[in-house]
């Protein structure tokens, strides 16, 4: 994995205790259990912290904060900012033909199409609501991201596994069980893409036993980076 | 499912927005409110899913069936569904309530080769994403563990999306299941894991 910019990226170190903790459980049968003490340390080996009685989160992660204070169309016109900035991505990565691999083509090309649903979708889910979906910002990206193959999977990891913490991120906070059902319908296809790109880019595809999540304020910090103005 | 998965195959490209309007605004086979008896029925119906693909793992991987980055991808799932095993374990253990035990399985034909190995794997997964879904609801109260869940849910859809790649499956209707996950009943998801249960104390 390479290098990225906090808060999205991987630390290398953890993933390297998460290497070393499932190599000391290589061929053990998991349902002759262990000892607590092992089960205790290939959990604090994997990185995982307990929060509270029950919640468990990776250690690059806080626990999420448990504040209702956004209401749902607010948090659905931040997952669709979040879904414009994803679907004009792999928009234009595709029309620039970016990726010339016919498998990885195919891989990548319903990518846009999701991100393009979610985008029709959420639109559609906010006004249905009665409220009003925000207006797409206008995005740039740099030089380089789609024409250069790597360039644009290492950016379109970070967008899918950024998205994919947004997701996780607005669990909690959501009020209304419908509307939480379709958020967890989409960032289950989030975690597919992010799975797929990875290991399209020779990366992790499974990067944590649990996925990750991140409070808005970060997210659109780093999304923020693509967007003018 | 099959008639929005076929829908979006047939149709290839983008989906008009009346159409994701409807994926998005109903549809889903949530469980009903009769499905799960509260928390802990939820926690231990997703203990007894991940004992069973844990436990399909381990006989799996052990059986050498896969090699190169398809043996590498399968030991980390392995490990992942064990995590999910004894992270669920705790849990309701926190709560205060009884994990159910392992249950006795029967893979049957499973092991019998790399294909049967890796069909099974991705049908297990993909109906793991299902059955937490399906499940979500009945946590919606519970924060703590809806997040929990939700984050585990997440890790079996990237199973499910990489055991498609692996077989060289079609993107759409094999890696992706459409632009949105769905959800399947208690019901369902038992009839669909039947076949590898000989006896389980839940489901």
């Amino acid at each position: 994995m390479h290098e990225t910019n906090d808060p999205i990226g991987t630390d290398p170190g953890w993933a390297a205790r998460v290497r070393r903790s499932r190599q000391m459980f290589g061929g053990k049968p998991v349902l002759r259990f262990q000892t607590e003490a092992t089960r205790r340390t290939f959990i604090a080996g994997a990185g995982l912290v307990g929060v509270g009685a029950t919640f468990v989160a990776f250690n690059r992660n806080d626990p999420v904060a448990f504040a209702d204070t956004t209401g749902d169309i607010d948090i659905l016109n931040y997952a669709l900012t979040l879904e414009y900035l994803e679907a004009e991505f792999y928009t234009q990565g595709i029309a620039g033909n970016v990726i010339t691999d016919e498998r990885e083509l195919e891989l990548v090309s319903p990518i846009r199409d999701h991100e393009q649903a979610h985008v029709d979708g959420i639109t559609q889910l906010i006004t249905d609501l009665g409220g009003t979906p925000v207006e797409s910002p206008t995005f740039m990206f740099p030089d380089g991201t789609f024409t250069d193959r790597d360039m644009f999977l290492e950016t379109a990891s970070m967008f899918e596994e950024l998205g994919v913490q947004a997701y996780h991120g607005q669990v909690a906070l959501i009020s209304d069980a419908e509307i939480l059902g379709t958020a967890a319908a989409i960032a289950g296809v989030e975690s597919r893409h992010a799975a797929v790109v990875a290991h399209l880019m020779g990366g992790e595809p499974f990067p944590a036993p649990f996925e990750a999540n991140l409070p808005m304020e970060d997210v659109l910090a780093a999304a923020g980076q693509f967007i003018e103005g | 499912m099959y008639t929005r998965k076929n829908f979006i195959r047939d149709a290839g490209l983008v989906i008009p927005g009346a159409i994701a309007l409807t994926m998005l605004g109903s549809k889903f086979a949530f469980a009903d409110d009769g499905d799960f008896d509260g928390p802990l029925d939820v926690l231990n119906y997703a203990l007894t899913l991940e004992y069973l693909e844990a436990e399909f793992y381990r006989q799996g991987n052990a059986a050498g069936l896969v090699s190169g980055q398809a043996a590498e991808y399968l030991a980390t799932i392995q490990t992942d569904e064990e995590t999910h095993v004894m992270t669920l374990q705790d849990t309701i253990a926190s709560l205060g309530g009884a994990a159910v035990p392992a249950p006795m399985v029967d893979f049957g034909e499973a092991f019998a080769s790399e294909a049967n190995y890796l069909e099974t794997a991705f049908t297990f997964e993909n109906l793991g994403v299902q059955a937490y879904l399906g499940a979500a609801p009945s946590l919606f109260q519970e924060k703590e563990l809806l997040t929990a869940a939700a984050s585990i849910f997440g890790v079996e859809a990237r199973h499910a999306a990489i055991l498609g790649v692996l077989q060289n499956k079609p993107a759409e209707g094999g890696v992706y299941q459409g632009a949105l996950e769905t959800a399947l009943s208690r019901a369902d998801v038992l009839e669909a894991a039947s076949p590898f249960i000989v006896s389980a104390e839940t489901l």
